[in-house]
């Protein structure tokens, strides 16, 4: 092992768990202790860190409030240290940490709002693609819909609620106090995405969910007509599932159709 | 302003800023008089959306360079060969002037603690960090920097000053310096040491580019916070660095509680009032 190795261990141990081997390598000034000088380190790693997570989670903090929040980030902090180059991936697991035992925080719509505001960061930096307009759905020959589908956009991502998450981050958005946390009867589905660099979100009926859930997958409409008849008449089947993919081709959720 | 060139061959860019979110819009709809901007590398390390997007249209107007947070350079853990693979997707895109980073280390067994860790300045530490800075700079192909950090503790088994230390890694690893002038401030202060007789002993011909910055004084100490405007011992010292390297690309780094652009570009010009009487005076 060699010495320098041995010295960042020691150091990222002081920083992350306070552990003190480090107290003995490092010398103190006529001002200032060896330990006040180490402390600038594990306090600043914390404190960054935090930023870092208010950064991604402003909603999350207004809805925990300051002293919820902090205690929050720190067990996460502390749970999960970051493993990343760019701190802008650093509260990846926040939502899962809320879930779980260790979580400081026994609200489960605010593991929610976490899964949510994540969702909305990923849609805010995922790749550029340019969409499918109506046209070009327009230019494939009727007779090849049965086999033609669709790529969704990279930003597209879907979320299934349990909660009044969204009315509650929209709330927060406002500024207004937002109303109390509900669980719904069913979870509701939301999808998530960005159209010229903008982030959107919308709720969707269970069969347009379906539909997207397999659209994504790269099902073809054929067989999207097919599964729908769960939901809907046979002789209203595709006008439903044409009228899905104009409204998805309209919003920016495609990014290519194909029908080979 | 306008870029020019020096005498020798080192690339002269003038006088530029650290491009921040906040400023995107204006820059694009004013145009400011800056020369280049810098942008922090990881910020623009993503698939796509509003980072890259204001960044490819700003690159239209200005000349760049880029500057890293996480290379950990002198990390006891391998080169984190992934990050180095998109820094250079990201220097095709850019096409920077150059790529710089700290001299320091970020994080070891796979950790980042996302700061800028003080290295002990050894011999095995020199040694570790040139063969590093060659593997870097043989895989990105573009000139590369190394900054000095601001530090808050000295270690034990350190056996040189840190302008030793540095220049004997730019001078090993055969690499440029980043010379940050806030930093040796801050790290005078902190250690006690002479900042002039700092800036006296690095190589002139290395150092490609100074950041001056603004910090957080607590009385016994300076922590490098990049959230304040610029003090007048760090202007002193910057035109005392003029006078030894003569012309340096040189910018304003703010980092926290961003300003207005019109305040960055007010400092932005006392920088170049301070610098250029004393490179005219030089060249005359």
């Amino acid at each position: 092992m060699s010495p320098l190795r041995d010295l960042q261990r020691d150091f990222q141990r002081y920083v992350t768990q306070r552990d003190d081997a480090m107290r003995n390598q490092v010398v103190d000034t006529a001002q200032v202790s060896a330990e006040t000088r180490l402390a600038i380190y594990a306090d600043g790693y914390r404190l960054r860190l935090l930023e870092a997570l208010e950064d991604t989670y402003p909603a999350l903090k207004q809805y925990l409030g300051e002293s919820r929040f902090t205690a929050a980030g720190l067990a996460y902090i502390d749970a999960h240290p970051s493993t990343y180059p760019s701190i802008r991936w650093f509260g990846d697991c926040m939502a899962a940490f809320l879930r779980s035992d260790a979580s400081p925080c026994d609200e489960p719509v605010v593991a929610e709002l976490a899964a949510f505001e994540w969702s909305l960061r990923g849609a805010f930096d995922d790749a550029d693609q340019a969409v499918t307009t109506l046209e070009d759905i327009a230019a494939i020959p009727p007779e090849e819909w049965p086999v033609m589908h669709i790529t969704l956009h990279p930003s597209v991502r879907r979320l299934d609620l349990q909660w009044n998450t969204t009315s509650i981050w929209n709330a927060l958005e406002d500024g207004a106090t937002p109303e109390p946390p509900e669980q719904g009867e069913y979870p509701t589905p939301y999808v998530i995405w960005r159209h010229e660099l903008q982030q959107y979100f919308r709720s969707l009926p269970v069969d347009e969910a379906w539909a997207l859930d397999q659209a994504a997958t790269g099902m073809a409409f054929g067989d999207l007509c097919e599964g729908l008849c769960e939901w809907v008449d046979a002789e209203h089947v595709a006008t439903r599932a044409a009228g899905f993919l104009q409204q998805w081709t309209v919003d920016g959720l495609v990014c290519a159709v194909a029908t080979s | 302003m306008t870029a020019a060139t020096t005498s020798d061959k080192r690339p002269y860019l003038g006088f530029g800023l650290g491009l921040r979110t906040d400023h995107y819009e204006e820059i694009l709809a004013r145009r400011p008089k800056v020369d280049w901007f810098e942008i922090i590398s990881e910020n623009y390390m993503v698939a796509g959306g509003k980072p890259l997007y204001y960044l490819d249209r700003i690159r239209e107007h200005y000349p760049m360079v880029m500057h890293g947070v996480s290379m950990s350079i002198g990390g006891a853990d391998s080169l984190d060969r992934d990050y180095l693979h998109q820094l250079k997707a990201l220097a095709e895109r850019v096409q920077p002037h150059w790529i710089s980073d700290h001299l320091c280390w970020t994080g070891v067994d796979g950790k980042n603690l996302h700061d800028l860790m003080p290295l002990p300045y050894t011999e095995e530490a020199i040694q570790h960090v040139a063969k590093r800075v060659a593997e870097v700079q043989d895989y990105l192909e573009r000139p590369f920097l190394l900054e000095n950090v601001s530090s808050y503790v000295t270690y034990t088994r350190s056996q040189l000053s840190e302008w030793e230390f540095l220049t004997a890694v730019a001078e090993e690893a055969d690499c440029h310096i980043l010379l940050d002038i806030n930093n040796i401030y801050v790290s005078a202060f902190n250690h006690g040491f002479e900042p002039r007789e700092y800036i006296d002993r690095i190589p002139i011909e290395r150092v490609y580019q100074f950041h001056l910055a603004g910090h957080t004084n607590h009385g016994d100490y300076i922590i490098d916070t990049h959230d304040h405007p610029v003090i007048d011992p760090v202007w002193e010292l910057f035109a005392y660095a003029a006078r030894r390297f003569g012309p340096v690309s040189t910018m304003i780094e703010r980092d926290d509680n961003i300003p207005p652009l019109d305040e960055l570009l007010t400092e932005l010009v006392q920088a170049q009032a301070i610098a250029e009487p004393i490179y005219a005076e030089a060249a005359a």
